[in-house]
């Protein structure tokens, strides 16, 4: 490297770290050796770190849209989860965790489905500090459901269609929940199959910590084939005492903010059960 | 010691971008929000960062920066590039507000960053002028011009100011980088 390539390295690096270079400063700067050197913009950053006031927090809207982002840049085996595959192959708590981070504040257009719920709107809530760590286990979800099902404590509600006619009239099963182990399980049939280039059922947690109007978004999953299937519970914040639970159709992937334009199913918890020890 | 979050992002892991987002998320908020006065621009700059971020985790090397330096980084130069696309800011603090002891106030991100807080002891070691000028572009987000226009310093010394503060705060932080630039001392 000639002496004046050096200090044309050096001009360049130091003003790209404290004031940012043009399109030709850029590649100029591209075109010399030793361009890659981060160092500089190191240092800048953490003058930056050392000088800047107590962190604000990320709104909850742009947390949602940038975990939206990331699904299709981080995920390489994304197209695993979207494509057809039996649910009940999915193990305990590996499901993508990822679309919806949290719920921005919603709406209130609602499809008026007749249903005498608090789904006014679907909003965003606070992400939790503590996020319930997953639990690997060998059993497959379907055991692990029944396993669940027999513990005594556990929050227990029964699906029911959310239409009376139609393609998801039938829809049956019933949910299991542990606000202790922050796990829980849907056991579902009568849903359609769905094309997962096309849509995704959705699943959402209304519960105590974020209230009715903002539920917590359970995970998305795809249904391949008829029968009954069961699906791990993938609770984006730590629930509380869920009061009911809802599986909607989006689009693939799933969504941050349902506009609730479709509603599979829907099951109320009746009865208020003590916690599980 | 706990993989960090970069290198999970990297090889997929998609739990990995909720933990990055609880870590991080409020430092490059607050990056943005500290150089763009307009809250849009600030959370476009934002979410371009993060996609930057997801997309650069391969390349973080835990031994030459920690997790929040290198992830500051890539969110100040998404930031400046957007400035420079919409023009930059208006300054909106008072330039005697820009200026500060280094190390002077409660910063947060001084607990989550090593080269922080050897960031801020660099700062104290530099000449004031130089320390001015480094604080000035890098936390004020004010170009040189702006600079040796609202302080009345030379441009040339304004440059020169950023460039051996920052070579110094680089050294001060074992940031040796691919080309030897060692600090020259010469009269200004």
């Amino acid at each position: 490297m000639t002496e004046k390539d050096r200090e044309l390295l050096l001009d360049l690096l130091t003003r790209q770290a404290t004031e940012g270079l043009s399109p030709e400063e850029s590649r100029r700067l591209a075109a010399l050796e030793g361009s890659d050197d981060d160092s500089f913009d190191l240092a800048a950053a953490a003058v930056m770190m050392a000088e800047l006031e107590p962190a604000r927090p990320l709104p909850a809207h742009l947390r949602a849209k940038i975990a939206a982002d990331a699904l299709d840049v981080v995920n390489p085996n994304a197209e695993s989860f979207r494509r057809e595959k039996s649910v009940d192959d999915i193990p305990p708590k590996r499901t993508p965790l990822l679309a919806w981070l949290g719920w921005a504040v919603a709406t209130a257009a609602i499809v008026a489905l007749g249903l005498n719920i608090a789904m006014t709107r679907f909003g965003v809530p606070e992400i939790a500090k503590n996020p319930p760590s997953a639990t690997p286990t060998p059993m497959t979800p379907t055991q692990a459901h029944d396993e669940m099902m027999a513990e005594p404590g556990m929050t227990v509600a029964k699906w029911e269609p959310a239409a009376k006619t139609g393609e998801m009239a039938e829809v049956a099963g019933d949910v299991v929940w542990s606000d202790k182990q922050q796990k829980g399980y849907v056991k579902l049939s009568g849903l359609p199959k769905n094309d997962p280039n096309a849509s995704t059922y959705q699943l959402w947690i209304f519960e105590e910590n974020q209230g009715d109007k903002t539920p917590i978004d359970g995970g998305t999953f795809n249904i391949s084939s008829n029968g009954e299937v069961v699906i791990p519970i993938d609770a984006k914040l730590a629930a509380k005492n869920p009061s009911m639970f809802a599986v909607t159709v989006e689009r693939p992937g799933g969504v941050v903010v349902s506009k609730r334009e479709k509603v599979a199913a829907l099951a109320k918890v009746e009865t208020s059960r003590p916690p599980d020890a | 010691m706990a993989e960090p979050i970069l290198k999970r992002i990297a090889a997929g892991d998609k739990n990995a971008v909720e933990d990055c987002l609880n870590a991080y998320g409020g430092l490059v908020y607050s990056i943005a929000r500290k150089l763009m006065s307009n809250e849009a621009d600030a959370e476009d700059a934002v979410q371009e960062a993060f996609i930057d971020i997801w997309k650069n985790a391969a390349r973080y090397d835990e031994g030459v920066a920690s997790e929040a330096t290198f992830i500051a980084m890539i969110a100040r130069r998404r930031v400046i590039d957007k400035m420079r696309s919409i023009g930059r800011r208006i300054a909106t603090d008072p330039i005697e507000e820009m200026v500060s002891e280094p190390g002077s106030t409660d910063h947060k991100f001084i607990e989550i960053s090593a080269e922080a807080k050897e960031a801020a002891e660099a700062l104290k070691s530099l000449r004031p002028e130089q320390q001015k000028v480094l604080q000035l572009s890098i936390v004020g987000g004010m170009s040189h011009q702006e600079i040796a226009e609202t302080t009345g310093i030379p441009l040339g010394t304004v440059k020169t100011h950023a460039r051996r503060g920052l070579l110094r705060v680089r050294e001060v932080l074992g940031l040796g980088g691919m080309t030897d630039f060692e600090p020259k001392e010469a009269a200004i």
